[in-house]
């Protein structure tokens, strides 16, 4: 009898895995990709708890005051990362900082996916007229030197809109012409299939086609490609803020604090300052990168791995 | 061929005015009043600042504001700088050579780094070489360009003292003399570098799949086969394929070096065009703003018509009209 048992377990047909879980697999075991996940989600919670985690909040709970009794203080016990050319912990700052740089790049990058993703999925599917003035739109705005508009918009918007945001939307609307160009090519050549047809002649909306038919075979484009653009929009944000023409000198990001290194004796004799952030930044966008790579190995029913 | 480019030129023509539009429009909506270099700030008398906003055409309706900038424009007058009170022109003439000088040696850094890269990587795949120089470009891609311009002036300039860190001659060498080029290659170098690494990694990367796709295409079977040496093979037959993709990227890297010379002008304090514009948002100097977004505009254009036209130069495969 138990003998019986087990035959019909074994003769059960396994189900076998999903695309979804195959990748889920393919992706933890790749170390690289996992190593970086855990060194972002690190970060994150950081920055999130950083009101709560920041080492030097309860002598100078403003992290924008100046405190002019503790300037340029080297790191030792009490200030492990000394403190900046205003008094203020770098730790903290740190911290603080990390919120701004990744609320800005998240936002931009959601900004800049969804629109692209809209345009992009509508240029594709409907073709025609409604491709060709689209897509000449998003030439348009892919024509534009990137750094040289955000700059001049973000000085027109100054002060109109609170300043962060101003940055988000500038970045946003400047950025989606190369995800919408990536998606289209990629409903283009998914709307040729079959099951698109076949779902037409059934009678469904064209938007519900795109919802749930066209963009879910596009997902795994779109999430590989927003990562990477994650990373580039933490640079944009911090290279501005370096420049002084991102995120308001008030509020720590990590490129306002990086900024502090264009003065050369900061740049020179107190690297503490502005290390920290250089090093972080650069480490996020490495794991950010790495963790893009590993989903598109793992996305990519190809790949052996 | 000529016909192409010849269309792609027209076509160029309304992407320009739509962006002379928002330009312009960007330029008016600017915070502060845009003649307050032109006009004698010591006199505040309202009458006189009335008088010289009628003058200089600001009390125009907005069309004909846009018309007389174009037309000025289009001839050459880009105006006159609040800051400098010489014509743009002549600003922005003096800046460009800086810029071209470091965007040539820019350029030429990363073909010189990514042909050598890509070349020993597509040859030797997956091996310890290929895996290092994949890990080194992996690392350039990620560093932010202003992160290592930061790090290359701490190290090379600070500590090593091998190069300067700012400006793009020294003061005291004679201009025109050997001594004043050597000088000025040596200030040029450093920024040239941190600009030139920035695109090495994909230049490498790309160099590399694709001499190892073609490598597994049937002419170069056919290639071996009849006994040609595997060098000539590799450095003929192969890289002349794969030299298609590179060629385009040069088009957009004009995108990419534009916005790059920005950031790397303003670490290393090089007196170009980048440096030029941001100093003038910082110091509301409209006019040479305009006519630098303008000019930064048309070059990315030109960037991508050249890519284009040079695709089909040198693949003729693939037809374009």
């Amino acid at each position: 009898m138990a003998s019986s048992t087990t035959i019909t377990q074994q003769k059960k047909p396994e189900r076998s895995l999903s695309p979804w879980q195959i990748a889920r697999k393919k992706f933890l075991r790749n170390k690289l990709a996992m190593a970086s996940t855990i060194f972002i989600i690190i970060v994150t919670v950081i920055s999130l708890l950083a009101p709560f985690l920041a080492p030097y909040l309860s002598p100078n709970p403003d992290i924008t005051k100046v405190n002019i009794g503790s300037m340029n203080i080297q790191p030792n016990g009490e200030h492990i990362l000394g403190t900046d050319k205003s008094g203020r912990d770098v730790l903290t700052r740190l911290f603080y900082g990390g919120r701004v740089s990744l609320l800005v790049g998240f936002s931009a990058t959601l900004m800049v996916i969804t629109l692209g993703t809209v345009v992009g999925s509508i240029a594709g599917f409907f073709g025609g007229a409604v491709d060709s003035i689209l897509m000449r739109f998003t030439d348009f705005v892919l024509n534009f030197p990137f750094l040289v508009f955000v700059i001049v918009l973000n000085t027109v918007l100054y002060g109109i809109v609170d300043g962060l945001w101003v940055l988000i939307m500038v970045i946003g609307v400047l950025s989606w012409g190369g995800v919408a160009r990536l998606v289209r090519s990629k409903v283009l050549a998914e709307k040729e299939n079959e099951y698109i047809l076949a779902a037409l002649s059934i009678g469904c909306s064209p938007w519900k086609v795109i919802r749930k038919h066209l963009l879910p075979n596009v997902m795994s484009t779109i999430i590989v490609q927003g990562t990477l653009i994650f990373a580039s929009m933490i640079v944009v944000e911090s290279a501005l803020s370096y420049l002084g023409f991102g995120v308001p000198q008030t509020t720590p990001s990590w490129g306002n604090m990086l900024s502090s290194a264009n003065e050369p004796d900061v740049l020179q004799g107190k690297p503490w300052i502005w290390m920290p952030p250089a090093l972080v930044i650069t480490l996020t966008i490495l794991s950010i990168n790495f963790i893009g790579e590993g989903l598109k190995d793992a996305l990519n029913p190809k790949s052996l791995r | 061929m000529l016909k192409y480019t010849f269309r792609r030129l027209l076509g160029m023509i309304p992407m320009l005015i739509l962006i002379s539009i928002v330009v312009f429009s960007l330029a008016k909506l600017m915070p502060g009043d845009s003649l307050s270099g032109e006009i004698d700030p010591l006199n505040t008398n309202p009458q006189y600042i009335a008088e010289m906003r009628e003058k200089l055409g600001y009390n125009d309706p907005l069309p004909v504001q846009y018309f007389n900038w174009v037309t000025d424009f289009v001839q050459g007058d880009f105006g006159k700088s609040t800051r400098f009170k010489v014509p743009v022109a002549d600003v922005i003439m003096e800046k460009i050579p800086n810029t071209l000088f470091l965007g040539v040696m820019a350029l030429l850094i990363t073909y010189i780094l990514a042909f050598i890269m890509g070349m020993y990587s597509g040859r030797k795949p997956y091996t310890i070489g290929d895996n290092a120089i994949a890990g080194i470009n992996y690392v350039m891609l990620a560093i932010p360009s202003f992160v290592a311009a930061v790090f290359a002036i701490y190290f090379f300039s600070f500590h090593l003292n091998w190069f300067p860190f700012g400006g793009s001659v020294d003061i005291l060498v004679e201009d025109g003399t050997f001594e004043y080029w050597l000088s000025r290659l040596h200030h040029v170098l450093l920024p040239a570098i941190v600009l030139g690494a920035m695109s090495t990694a994909s230049y490498t990367q790309f160099l590399r799949n694709d001499i190892i796709e073609n490598s597994r295409k049937d002419f170069v079977r056919t290639a071996r086969a009849k006994g040609t040496p595997m060098k000539k093979i590799y450095n003929v037959h192969i890289l002349r394929n794969s030299i298609i993709p590179l060629v385009t990227f040069l088009g957009f890297d004009f995108a990419a070096l534009i916005g790059g010379a920005i950031i790397t002008e303003t670490i290393f304090t090089y007196p170009g065009i980048g440096q030029l514009f941001l100093d003038s948002v910082t110091n509301k100097d409209y006019p040479i703003l305009m006519a630098l977004t303008m000019l930064l505009s048309f070059l990315t254009l030109a960037g991508n018509l050249i890519a284009d036209i040079l695709y089909g130069i040198v693949d003729p495969r693939i037809r374009l009209d």
